[in-house]
């Protein structure tokens, strides 16, 4: 949530409730799914959206992250999960976990909850990055609730805080103070002076912004609230994008689609399974797919 | 009718035990422009505080006397109503600021008065319309310059629709350009609309000819209250007050009948003289100007020095600069012309794309900034970054712990060459601006480095610290450290550095005496150049102004004389 960028992408100028509608349904389906082919096509359709709203860079620093961690998945679930019938490797005898024993059904276990992971993670980067937090916090702190102001105080000051630091750091460097020392406690021990400069400039500050909210009348009344969002063509595009595919999510839900037998054999995949995954897909892709459009042809811009 | 009414106010903060107001009686009228001056302590916030409630209701403290805004008790007043009659702007945007979008920031106060959806939206469009926010509505308040900052929390205050406006100080943290534009919204906003304004402010050359009426402040009291500027600026020569703008100074002590404000006034009083531009006013005064004669001994030198940041964006482009000991340099140039980046280069915190630095013959990419600290002493531009000891004393021993220094007598030494021993066992975070200058400036000489870097060292600083600085800088060069200033502040280095650099879009544009560099100059030179612009280009500093028109009332007696 501290690192939104205004940006000119269809997704970024969405209204809030429907950006956040489109975040919650993907989040809704990844967990109501654990059929690979279904997050597969979420994550394929979250991927495409990302790409559109011009966030790559930062998926990518996510999807490191999130690669990690399902290696971990995978590691964990080879090395106790004995389910699973066809075994590709057979290792030595260790003690308490006992005879190590990859099978395939395991690795596609592991797979298929590692794509749930990157659809909920997409998500978030997705939250984080292109829906504005100032406009998030009027949506769940309604009326002058200090709560959001101080939400979106944090918000605010948390750069000026990384700022901060880096200044005093540099400022600590120039009178002699080396941080490359080896020793963590030495270490440790340099940044102090660096902590109390950061927490005596951050008390000025808060004096200063505290009387600045009592200069400007914060809590004298009950707050009125200003929101200025319209509603455009583009944002009823996506919900009708959007809502159709979460009911079609639940329908396939409802009737049993969204399961997936791992253990002891791979469930065969079926062509209709195929073919109600890439639907599913494609009402999740849309807001990708509109971007372009709105991008390419300044028709589709000037209409929506 | 009064607007604000003072009526023998004495206020004290808490636990202080002298009054920061003094028996305060004062009488604003509606539509008046009102600037307040005076020293760092002299009481000036104090006062602007009281006049919005701010004193004693959020500081706390003891209160005597009455405020009244419009013939009513500002104690009895709702605070709703007191806010909606007086809008205050602070110093520093960063700390008024509180949302992360413009629009939202511009709506904040008025959904602090619950005003309705719509008449807010009017507002804003108004507002923004008023001070050119429009195209910036949308934007990340993180991603605004400071003066659209300042910018937007002037129009967030507007936005309240006060009928007072009190600024305090808002053109300290902002660079020329932008300090200029708001304070060309303020003239605007009294002249065009009536409001009333109360302003702080330490740039007088570009506010004082504004002002109805000028409060002098000391020691928490109105030491002088005029409405005649020409009276005002006689007030403070005879009484030895600084605050006023240099162009009035220069005339009010050479005993001038008439006393101009502006440099446009100025320059017509000049060439009503019979004067000719062949005659010259100070050709003595003006030799022996030029920086002294450089040493063979070269202290730094930078050979096609390159520079960008990890975007790729090339900041600093071949630049050649050679330092000797004992230089003064003044750095100046627009805003993002490279030239904090170029210091940070010169200290090692930032290292060369392409090109080299040495020092001392050195290839100065062999050594960390921590190594360098002991050489090359960098004061960045809030000192606040280098304060957090308990004393100034132990702010000092600090740097010279961390560089091994042991000799205790050269702190004692430093606070006194600093006028700080008063404040050896003071917590630094308790002083004035000024003050705290001092002190950060103490930490880095602490470890007694030959050239020395400042960025914008005069920020927030009023005339009289200014001076301070100046005056200490030089005493620094005198006993041999090299000086390198970056700054905005033209009149500091007209007066206080021998030698300027003009830096554009990453390049070193010229390098020269300060005459030769801000003189002829419509942009680049102080207020006594303008002045003296194309009448002797060669005078620059406040001394030579004054020797200058000395000898041109000597003319002018003499011309008298003649026709008699």
């Amino acid at each position: 949530m501290l690192a939104y960028k205004q940006q000119k992408k269809l997704f970024h100028s969405l209204r809030c409730e429907v950006a956040l509608c489109y975040i919650a349904s993907l989040i809704l389906l990844s967990l109501l799914f654990s059929h690979p082919l279904f997050l597969l096509a979420l994550f394929m359709a979250l991927n495409m959206v990302i790409l559109s709203a011009g966030i790559a860079l930062e998926w990518l620093s996510y999807l490191k992250f999130s690669l990690l961690l399902i290696f971990l998945i995978t590691l964990v679930n080879s090395l106790f999960v004995r389910a699973g019938a066809t075994i590709l490797f057979r290792g030595p005898h260790l003690p308490i976990i006992g005879t190590i024993r990859v099978t395939l059904e395991s690795l596609c276990f592991s797979a298929g909850m590692g794509i749930r992971l990157l659809v909920i993670l997409g998500a978030f980067c997705l939250f984080t990055y292109a829906v504005s937090p100032d406009k998030v916090l009027k949506i769940l702190g309604g009326r002058g609730s200090k709560t959001m102001l101080a939400l979106s105080l944090s918000l605010r000051l948390f750069p000026l805080l990384v700022d901060d630091f880096a200044r005093i750091t540099e400022a600590q460097r120039c009178r002699g103070v080396s941080f490359q020392t080896r020793n963590r406690r030495q270490r440790f021990e340099k940044y102090i002076p660096i902590l109390n400069t950061l927490l005596l400039s951050s008390l000025e500050r808060s004096f200063q912004l505290a009387e600045s909210l009592q200069s400007r009348g914060f809590g004298i009344a009950k707050r009125s609230s200003y929101r200025e969002e319209l509603w455009r063509p583009r944002d009823v595009l996506v919900l009708l994008s959007t809502v159709p595919g979460i009911a079609l999510g639940v329908a396939l839900a409802l009737n049993g689609w969204a399961g997936y037998r791992y253990y002891p054999s791979l469930q065969p995949i079926e062509g209709l399974e195929m073919m109600m995954s890439a639907f599913l897909g494609l009402f999740f892709i849309f807001p990708a797919l509109l971007n372009w459009g709105w991008e390419k042809w300044q028709f589709l811009r000037l209409k929506i | 009718m009064a607007v604000l009414a003072l009526e023998n106010l004495t206020y004290s903060y808490p636990d202080e035990s002298k009054p920061a107001l003094d028996q305060i009686n004062l009488s604003i009228q509606e539509g008046e422009f009102v600037l307040i001056v005076g020293g760092s302590g002299s009481g000036k916030s104090s006062l602007v505080r009281a006049m919005t409630g701010l004193i004693p209701d959020f500081y706390g403290g003891r209160i005597r006397g009455s405020v009244k805004l419009d013939s009513e008790e500002l104690t009895g007043m709702g605070k709703a109503r007191v806010i909606q009659k007086v809008g205050m702007v602070f110093q520093d945007p960063e700390s008024q600021l509180v949302m992360t979008n413009v629009e939202q920031e511009l709506a904040f106060g008025m959904e602090n008065l619950g005003l309705s959806a719509e008449l807010m939206k009017r507002r804003i469009m108004e507002v923004s319309s008023a001070l050119s926010l429009q195209p910036f509505l949308h934007n990340d308040i993180s991603s605004l310059s400071g003066g659209l900052k300042q910018k937007v929390v002037l129009a967030s205050i507007l936005a309240m629709q006060p009928d007072i406006l009190i600024l305090d100080e808002p053109t300290s943290q902002l660079d020329p350009v932008a300090g200029e534009e708001i304070l060309t919204i303020i003239r605007r906003l009294n002249e065009e609309n009536g409001l009333t304004v109360i302003l702080i402010e330490q740039r007088l050359e570009r506010c004082f000819h504004l002002a109805d009426r000028i409060l002098f402040m000391e020691q928490g009291r109105i030491v002088h209250d005029s409405i005649n500027r020409q009276e005002a600026v006689r007030w403070a020569a005879v009484h030895n007050n600084p605050f006023i703008p240099p162009v009035a100074r220069l005339f009010a002590k050479t005993g001038a009948a008439e006393i101009p404000m502006t440099v446009k006034e100025g320059r017509k009083l000049l060439k009503t003289s019979s004067l000719s531009r062949e005659q010259g006013l100070i050709k003595e005064t003006s030799e022996g100007d030029d920086p002294p004669a450089k040493r063979s001994e070269i202290l730094l030198d930078v050979e096609k020095l390159w520079f960008s940041y990890n975007g790729g964006t090339e900041v600093l482009k071949n630049i050649n600069l050679t330092i000797h000991p004992a230089d003064f340099l003044a750095i100046m140039g627009e805003n993002a012309a490279g030239k904090t980046t170029l210091l940070k280069n010169l200290q090692g915190l930032l290292r060369p794309s392409r090109g080299k630095i040495k020092l001392a013959d050195q290839d100065m990419n062999n050594f960390p900034v921590e190594a360098l600290a002991g050489t090359i002493g960098y004061l960045a531009q809030n000192p606040n970054d280098y304060l957090f000891q308990p004393t100034v004393q132990d702010e000092i021993v600090f740097t010279r712990h961390n560089l091994g220094l042991k000799n205790c007598s050269r702190v004692d030494e430093l606070l006194e060459k600093l006028a700080l021993t008063s404040h050896a066992e003071t917590n630094p975070r308790d002083l004035s601006t000024g003050e705290r200058q001092r002190v950060a400036l103490a930490s880095i000489l602490a470890a007694e480095p030959k050239l020395i870097l400042l960025d914008e060292p005069t920020r927030g600083l009023d005339y009289e610290m200014k001076a301070c600085l100046g005056k200490l800088l030089q005493k620094l060069q005198q006993e041999g450290q090299a000086i390198i200033v970056v700054t905005h502040d033209m009149e500091f280095a007209a007066e206080y550095a021998p030698e300027i650099i003009l830096m554009s879009q990453g390049q070193i544009i010229s390098r020269g005496s300060k005459s030769e560099m801000l003189s002829r100059s419509t942009f680049y030179s102080s207020q006594v150049s303008k002045l003296f612009h194309n009448i002797d280009d060669r005078i620059v500093t406040f001394q030579e102004g004054e020797k200058a028109l000395q000898k041109y009332q000597r003319n002018r007696r003499d011309d008298v004389c003649g026709d008699h």
